[in-house]
């Protein structure tokens, strides 16, 4: 229990001479919801890229459970319980609602959690989405959309999911349904870390906050002290 | 002496080989360069140059002459594909392939209906040149000169020209492009044709060394997709270039000793190695370094 | 058995509702009965047009429903063809050659997909690269076939024949039993509906549902937990196969093969069968075969020159005008606007 679900060891990655993760070292104990932020271009996506396996780092490793992942390919890394929401959305669109749904179905897991249909469950119906609808995926509204893809993930029945702006393009009502649902979930077990921008979800749902900065973790700490912290407040304006 | 004039050999074939190549594939690469598709009627344009060269030489027109029709002809047939069909598959790769597929059959269903089985042969023009116990044809030496020139001109074109500004912002980003008011449909059929008439160029080139016939165009696809395959999509220069010359290093070798067919084998083989290894080809490779040298300079 | 059946009626494929299975099962037997009325030749050019079913269900498979677009299917209904040849060549008289042949045929196959597939997909290759490389093969397997004219171009005692081609190939045989004319007819015939309705069955299954996931966005599926490199193997493999079934009948219908089986033109055929069918329903695929198998065999008694431009113009055609398929757009517009709106539309537009 004490061993965090998901650690990194001086992460670095470097495309075509811009370094987009610099020596990131992380820790996320089992059971938090922890938020990225950062300015754009900080590197939060590169991050997930790198922990999820769709992009090797050049030197680092990436802990999942306690085990060393690093040299494992994305396929390998979702089977032991991983997931990952795309900052463009990426579900099925040309495929219905329910074969976005069945697609995810098909996986068996061993270790697979016991509540994982219950929150899949509870998605669902929070989301408002019918696992029988014919419906085209691409014919939803933009927050179904992402709403759908969290599904798709938590069908899978990951251990930790990792959300790359859920919210962005959300109406406040639609911003505020989506951080009460992640935070029913990570009270159940799942362990959350998202990147987003926007202060209000992060104030609500954090319960510790991540700041990236030009591929670096500039600092660390609960929602008081990053909204406190003088730096903090000079890299969103630029002045860093 | 004798292994002077045997190194020169082993250096001719090697350039012949890469120049085949080069010259085969180098239509295709520029039109996957530009709007990533594969012009499958890539040997039936060969072969529209091949014919064109032949119908104009038996008039009297010059050779050299013949080549540069074979150009014009083929690349205002180009333009004319570009506009009806080929415009509708942008962003639709894997049908592009199967239009220009269909289209291919017609022009050489056509040509053989039109023309009949075989057009009258053109004769290679000039002599050759020994050194040592070997000849080396003058007009093969020609045509390796004639490669050098056309990648020169090529990258002239893409580097110190409006048109190749506007074409190589266009590779980069087509929208943003079109937001800084290139029109990119004026490119991207000035591209086409571009590609089809180096392709009726190549053909015409060609000509005196094949049988000239209807379905001429097919000994060229092969070598030609592979070197496309091998050069990808990133840059056109460096994926024509590198790729033939890397090609070349093998087929040399292998051709000379088990034969040319054995050679094209072992093309296909290679080539199914490097994409292992490079799966963007090796333009991607070769702008990775160039990208690298530029950030650092 | 209930789950069997919802697999087989479920959504993957045009056609669900008691309506057309009660046609299905009716033209199934139609197809049964009805060589009593024909002569054996008869019987026989229907096998024909039935025969290359599986080839073509193997690409929609590949293409409709995986999203891998492959030129060079015509590799393998070579190889099994050229294999058989082969194999059953050499046993003449024993009968378990032509069992052996096709066993040979189908295994050849697989295992020279298998190696050629692994390259392509475990090297993660970008989508235009396959079409290109599949075409490449087959291209290679035709000028290497063509070069086979000499004595010494010989396997055993069978000769493989250059660009003649490799003749006297034994009909396929079940114990003693030569199977050929009408029984050759029932063999092909039966083969495809189980074929249909064996792969009906795989796009509904689970398997199914994982080809359409990789097909639409490979990365997602991925990241969803699923081995694509390994799917779309298994799925090239079994497509490989299914050709190499259509080169077996190919060699047991007409008893010889020549090296244009693999080369550019019968290339192209199976990518028009399936784009004018319609790549994404495995019956639009059935029917559009069937029916330009037939085209194909009436236009060649008047040319064989002026089928092929009609071929060539029909893809063209159907590519900008039924990007779908002609019998998939038909059977999804249809229903929904009935044969008297399409009508109606174009009086409305011609008025």
């Amino acid at each position: 229990m004490s061993e965090p679900i998901l650690r990194t060891e001086g992460l670095t990655k470097r495309f075509d001479g811009v370094v987009a993760a610099n020596d990131v070292s992380i820790s996320v104990p089992r059971g938090e919801l922890r938020c990225i932020i950062g300015p754009n271009g900080a590197g939060k996506s590169t991050l997930f890229s790198l922990l999820c396996g769709i992009h090797r780092p050049d030197t680092g490793r990436v802990l999942l459970k306690g085990e060393d992942v690093t040299h494992l390919l994305a396929f390998q890394r979702v089977r032991r319980g991983i997931g990952l929401t795309f900052q463009t959305n990426r579900v099925f669109h040309r495929l219905s609602v329910r074969q976005n749904l069945s697609a995810v179905l098909q996986i068996s897991r061993a270790d697979r959690p016991d509540d994982a249909d219950e929150r899949y469950r509870f998605a669902l119906g929070r989301f408002g989405l019918d696992p029988d609808s014919e419906m085209p995926a691409k014919e939803l509204p933009h927050h179904r959309l992402q709403w759908l893809e969290i599904a798709m993930v938590l069908a899978a029945g990951p251990d930790i999911v990792l959300l790359d702006e859920p919210t962005a393009g959300m109406s406040t009502d639609e911003t505020l349904q989506t951080g009460a649902v992640l935070k029913h979930l990570n009270s159940s077990g799942l362990t959350i870390v998202v990147v987003e921008h926007d202060v209000a979800f992060v104030r609500d749902v954090a319960q510790r906050i991540t700041v990236v900065h030009q591929g670096r973790v500039f600092a660390e700490g609960t929602v008081d002290e990053i909204t406190k912290h003088a730096d903090v407040r000079r890299i969103y304006l630029g002045q860093a | 002496m004798d292994s002077f004039a045997t190194i020169v050999s082993i250096l001719y074939q090697f350039a012949t080989n890469g120049a085949f190549l080069l010259l085969s594939a180098l239509g295709l690469i520029v039109i996957l360069g530009m709007m990533n598709i594969i012009n499958l009627a890539h040997g039936e344009l060969m072969m529209m140059g091949a014919y064109t060269a032949s119908i104009a030489w038996h008039r009297g027109v010059p050779f050299w002459l013949c080549a540069i029709l074979a150009f014009l002809v083929v690349g205002l047939f180009g333009a004319l594909l570009e506009q009806t069909i080929v415009r509708r598959f942008y962003g639709r790769e894997l049908g592009a392939l199967v239009v220009t597929w269909g289209i291919s059959l017609i022009l050489s269903q056509g040509a053989l209906m039109v023309f009949g089985p075989f057009l009258p042969a053109v004769p290679i023009p000039g002599g050759s040149v020994a050194v040592g116990q070997y000849s080396f044809s003058v007009y093969w030496l020609t045509i390796i000169a004639l490669a050098c020139l056309l990648i020169a001109g090529l990258w002239a074109l893409y580097n110190y020209t409006t048109f190749g500004l506007q074409a190589r912002a266009a590779m980069q980003n087509a929208a943003m492009a079109r937001a800084l008011g290139v029109d990119t449909g004026r490119i991207y059929m000035l591209t086409f044709s571009l590609g089809a008439g180096l392709a009726g160029f190549s053909g015409a080139l060609f000509a005196p060394t094949v049988s000239i016939a209807p379905f001429m165009g097919q000994q060229f696809v092969a070598p030609a997709f592979i070197t496309v395959v091998v050069g990808g999509a990133t840059n056109v220069i460096t994926g024509a270039v590198g790729s033939s010359l890397l090609l070349s290093l093998v087929k040399t070798p292998i051709g000379f000793v088990f034969g040319a067919f054995v050679g094209t084998v072992a093309l296909l083989l290679a080539a199914l190695v490097i994409i292992r290894l490079m799966p963007d080809g090796v333009s991607a490779v070769m702008q990775r370094w160039i990208d690298r040298r530029n950030r650092f300079a | 058995m209930p789950h069997l059946l919802s697999l087989l009626t479920g959504p993957e494929d045009i056609g669900r509702s008691r309506w057309f299975w009660a046609a299905f099962v009716a033209v199934c037997i139609l197809l049964f009965v009805y060589p009593f009325w024909l002569s054996e030749f008869e019987a026989t050019n229907n096998a024909y047009y039935l025969l290359n079913v599986p080839i073509a269900l193997g690409l929609a498979l590949l293409w409709g429903y995986c999203g891998i677009l492959s030129f060079g299917q015509v590799a393998y209904f070579g190889v099994a063809g050229y294999v058989y040849g082969i194999v059953a060549g050499n046993m003449v008289g024993n009968a378990a050659g032509p069992i052996l042949g096709s066993l040979c045929g189908l295994t050849v196959c697989a295992l020279v997909a298998a190696v050629f597939g692994y390259f392509v997909f475990y090297g993660r290759v970008q989508n235009w690269i396959v079409p290109i490389l599949t075409l490449v093969l087959s291209l290679l397997l035709e000028t290497f076939l063509g070069q086979t004219a000499g004595y010494q171009w010989r396997v055993g005692t069978v000769q493989l024949g250059g660009y003649n081609g490799m003749t006297g190939i034994p009909a396929f045989q079940l114990g003693q039993y030569i199977v050929t004319g009408y029984s050759f007819y029932y063999y092909v015939l039966i083969a495809v509906v189980v074929i249909y309705l064996s792969l009906r069955l795989l796009v509904n299954s689970r398997h199914g549902k994982v080809m359409l996931a990789i097909r639409e966005d490979a990365i997602r599926a991925e990241l969803l937990g699923y081995d694509i490199r390994a799917r779309r193997l298994v799925v090239f493999v079994l497509a490989a196969t299914l050709a190499g079934i259509s080169g077996l009948f190919y060699v047991q219908w007409g008893n010889y093969i020549t090296p244009s089986q693999v080369g550019l033109l019968q290339a192209s055929l199976p990518v028009i069968w399936v784009a004018v069918g319609g790549r994404e329903s495995l019956l639009a695929v059935l029917l559009s075969t069937c029916a330009l198998n037939w085209l194909n065999y009436t236009l060649s008694s008047e040319g064989y020159q002026y089928a092929l431009i009609i071929i060539g113009a029909l893809l063209v055609s159907v590519m900008v005008f039924f990007p779908d398929g002609i019998v998939v757009t038909l059977a999804r517009e249809l229903p929904k606007r009935g044969w008297r709106a399409l009508v109606g539309s174009h009086e409305e537009n011609a008025g």
